[in-house]
């Protein structure tokens, strides 16, 4: 699986081993939602799709948990990003989908076919 | 080859209009995801995993015509996600052809019957659907984790064509796949009367839960080279001959990201339909801010080395069909003779 697994449930502290901007990239790969908790104290929890660091004001784009967005927020105003949704894209289907399989042939007594 | 000969022209035109015009990026192929939601959950997809509410979200039909427009490319592939879960798939699909697009609709065919039957698609020259077929019964109902997917496609692409449409296939093979097998498969797509295959080796979604299946280089030229050797005349492939050789590995091909760019919820993909590194707002900030060097096997990017997928590879091969007499002689040639 990807290295995002171990990522559910990441609390970073930026600058205490961290850069904003790794916590930024990490957040982008992450197929969950998060938490953008900003300089100010506000919390945003949603979906980072996009972020870009190559213009003047670098930005990360979200869709909130509602589904509402694109909502920019420069890399400026967040203190930190949680990482306190589920990572979808973690687990292994396909191997849990052929143990299901191979234990139901092997049940039925017939062979897997090629390749399996 | 089984494109129509009026789809070729419009293709062939189009390149040589954007040739012309001293382009040397242009588009061939929109992959246009209306959205990401699925009915199923196979093994080698990275497309559909997230969080409730970004699959629940889809284009509107204006903000796909819009994409469709501002990319200009001749052909329009929808994916997904399963597209015929969208909601308005069938005025998107009209709103296309009404503007003469090519139109790929793949489709895992699961509610393609029950859609034909609600009249909400006409026969058409421009629309094909693509139906996602892995291979035969066993190897495809392995592939898309569900038994039965296999027989359901096969009963919807009946029904499509006894309906009059055109119908194609599209096929990801993985590492262990069977070569015979695989040509028996090629046999019972053209029993069935599909007008052409499709075909390509998987790439390694990092967000795929199968990443031990995945083809590398070397080991899918040999496993083309097998299936492909000594092709049947009767087997039609949708694609370019000049691609399936670069499969075969009897010709080096470098990769055209650019080629089949592709926009979805989020915006246009960075830097292909396989590699999400970013979204841009606009086609323009997508061509001109993407640091295309980054890409492809020359690059010597490791997310690039072994892949061979056709929509970096088949513009390639488009390309290169109009780029030299030799390119356009070998096109005819492989199209004629059926040698590949």
């Amino acid at each position: 699986m990807s290295d995002t697994e171990s990522l559910e449930g990441w609390v970073p502290a930026i600058g205490h081993g961290v850069t904003l901007e790794e916590v930024v990239e990490r957040a982008f790969d992450y197929r969950g939602n998060v938490t953008v908790v900003k300089a100010d104290g506000t919390r945003l929890e949603g979906y980072v799709f996009n972020r870009n660091r190559d213009v003047a004001v670098p930005f990360v784009q979200v869709f909130d948990r509602a589904g509402a967005g694109p909502l920019d927020i420069p890399y400026a105003d967040i203190r930190t990003i949680l990482f306190t949704g589920k990572d979808t894209a973690a687990g292994n289907s396909y191997a849990a989908w052929l143990r299901a399989k191979e234990a139901s042939q092997q049940r039925l007594g017939t062979p897997l076919p090629p390749g399996a | 080859m089984s494109v129509p000969l009026s789809q070729m022209w419009a293709v062939a035109s189009y390149v040589i209009r954007q040739r012309l015009a001293g382009r040397t990026r242009y588009p061939l192929v929109l992959m246009l995801e209306p959205l990401f939601r699925c009915n199923l959950a196979c093994a080698g997809c990275g497309k559909i995993q997230y969080p409730a509410q970004i699959l629940k979200k889809h284009l509107t039909v204006e903000q796909c015509l819009g994409a469709v427009d501002e990319c200009g490319a001749p052909v329009v592939s929808i994916p997904g996600g399963e597209p015929l879960m969208y909601p308005e798939i069938g005025r998107l699909v009209s709103e296309l052809v009404a503007r003469k697009k090519y139109v790929y609709l793949c489709t895992n065919a699961l509610l393609l019957k029950e859609r034909l039957t609600a009249g909400v698609f006409e026969p058409s020259k421009y629309l094909s659907f693509s139906i996602h077929m892995d291979g035969l019964r066993a190897e495809h109902d392995e592939a898309v984790c569900r038994e039965g997917v296999y027989d359901e496609a096969v009963e919807a692409i009946r029904e499509a064509l006894r309906r009059g449409f055109r119908v194609t296939t599209n096929t990801t093979l993985f590492d262990g796949a069977n070569p015979l097998r695989t040509r028996e498969f090629f046999d019972a797509m053209m029993d069935l009367g599909v007008e052409g295959m499709m075909i390509s080796p998987g790439y390694s979604y990092a967000k795929a839960p199968d990443q031990e299946h995945f083809l590398r280089r070397q080991r899918a030229n040999e496993l083309f080279s097998r299936i492909l050797a000594d092709p049947k005349r009767r087997w039609k492939f949708n694609q370019s001959p000049l691609f399936l050789q670069f499969l075969m590995g009897t010709r080096d091909f470098e990769c055209t990201p650019w080629g089949n760019p592709t926009y979805n919820i989020f915006g246009w993909q960075r830097p292909c339909y396989l590699l999400q590194e970013g979204y841009a707002a606009t086609f323009k900030e997508l061509l001109e801010t993407t640091r295309w060097e980054r890409y492809g096997k020359k690059s010597g990017n490791e997310k690039c080395r072994d892949c061979m997928v056709h929509c970096g590879y088949e513009p390639t091969a488009v390309n290169h069909t109009f780029a030299s007499w030799r390119g356009f002689r070998d096109t005819v040639t492989a199209t004629v003779t059926g040698r590949l």
